[in-house]
């Protein structure tokens, strides 16, 4: 039994078919949907989503947003959503590596607490696009 | 009476200032289309992030989160002001900054507001106000290129952050709004306090919420302040390149009808050096 999964983001509608079941990165832990799945709205974190449709698993990264489902509908809110195929890995690498070197100097400037959120966000995307992208040339 | 080539040379320079403007025209065309695409594409999550808000706060009694309270006193207000970077878009930027200048001058003058910030947005801002208001800009952003979800989310952290510390009462987005290509309209709205949705019927939610409503409200409000500004940034570059679009039609008609005067001019310049010429020739012939 297949429900509809969407996935939009302020960029554009990144994914939107017919899927058999999904798993997400709530912010209090990834969770598992399937159709017939009771009301319910939640956050979600940076993490990877794991998509099954029609016996193939797609993994994206997605990184802050929110989650509704209903009966027969998922709608995934997030900032960004990349499928593993799809990410730059070399792009990745670069702002891993920026984003740590700015975090190294955001901690002797420990005043700046939400330029060093910012940074870790960043850092954590960055580490889960490189994740991803690793895993997708492995399969 | 201009020399035969003066005129040329005149002709031959307004040619080439119609090549520019019909080359700017064609690029302005293209950006519009990406531009007008790029809001559409965000429409779909700017929908359902209204819808979901709507829902969790209908849900609830109080505005249960800091950027939804509004103030008894505005002392303090901050205006965000959006414009292009670049020019030659007609009255464009000057539409927009006359229109901030006039509120931001109204508000004063009810004497209710005791202090005023600036955030500029795009190059044709910070040339206007840092002459006119330079002691109340408070941040002044320009060169950001092709408009990115994440500019939008460094802006609203700003202005959240003040609005939260208390350092302003009220934030007012002041901005072009692409009502089509042929009229852009220059437009003030209040951005905070947020104005979730009017919460008539509390039919209690149809949702279960995790972890609880408040929790989730106070991720959804910043991301809905974060759209709407998202999409102010938006409309500003449709709106920009639409207008540059039409201006430079008009200069292209322009320089058309000039060509054609000066052309005009030149032949019957060059018709009377002609029979000048012939009447000197006959004249002479006859003397012989």
């Amino acid at each position: 039994m297949a429900f509809e999964l969407s996935i939009v983001t302020p960029e554009g509608v990144r994914f939107q078919e017919p899927v058999d079941h999904v798993v997400l990165p709530g912010a209090e832990g990834a969770f598992g949907v399937l159709t017939g799945h009771v009301r319910f709205l939640a956050p979600l974190g940076i993490g990877e989503a794991a998509v099954t449709t029609k016996g193939k698993t797609l993994f994206a990264a997605l990184s802050d947003g929110f989650a509704e489902v209903t009966q027969d509908h998922v709608t995934v809110m997030v900032d960004t959503c990349e499928f593993a195929e799809d990410i730059d890995l070399a792009r990745a690498q670069r702002a891993r590596a920026d984003a740590e070197a700015a975090l190294a100097a955001a901690k002797s400037a420990a005043h700046e607490s939400e330029l060093f959120a910012r940074q870790e966000a960043a850092l954590k995307r960055a580490i889960l696009r490189i994740k991803l992208a690793t895993d997708a040339g492995r399969h | 009476m201009a020399g035969l080539r003066d005129i040329k040379r005149r002709i031959v320079s307004v040619k080439k200032t119609q090549q520019i403007t019909r080359a700017m025209r064609m690029v302005a065309a293209a950006k519009l289309r990406r531009a007008q695409n790029a809001i559409l594409s965000a429409r779909p999550y700017a929908e359902r992030m209204r819808a979901t808000l709507t829902e969790v706060a209908r849900g609830l009694q109080e505005p249960e989160h800091p950027l939804l309270v509004a103030r008894e006193r505005v002392r303090r207000v901050d205006y965000v002001v959006v414009t292009s970077d670049r020019g030659l878009a007609g009255a464009f930027n000057a539409n927009v900054l006359k229109f901030a200048a006039r509120e931001i001058e109204l508000r004063e003058r009810s004497g209710e507001a005791e202090s005023i910030g600036l955030v500029l947005v795009g190059r044709k801002a910070n040339e206007f106000f840092r002459r006119r208001r330079p002691k109340q800009i408070l941040r002044a952003i320009a060169g950001l290129g092709t408009v990115t979800y994440d500019q939008a989310v460094r802006i609203a952290e700003g202005l959240a952050g003040r609005f939260v510390s208390g350092e302003t009462d009220e934030v007012v987005l002041v901005y072009s709004e692409f009502v089509s290509t042929l009229n852009q309209r220059p437009r003030a709205d209040v951005l905070l306090p947020f104005r979730a949705a009017d919460s008539g019927d509390a039919a209690g939610l149809p949702f279960e919420i995790e972890p609880d409503p408040k929790t989730v409200l106070s991720t959804l409000v910043p991301k809905a302040l974060q759209v709407e500004i998202f999409r102010a940034l938006l409309e500003n570059q449709a709106g920009e390149h639409a207008a540059r679009m039409a201006a430079m039609e008009a200069a292209t008609r322009n320089t058309e009808e000039m060509i054609a005067s000066l052309t005009l001019k030149y032949n019957r310049a060059r018709q009377a050096a002609i029979t000048r010429e012939l009447v000197e020739i006959i004249s002479g012939a006859e003397a012989l």
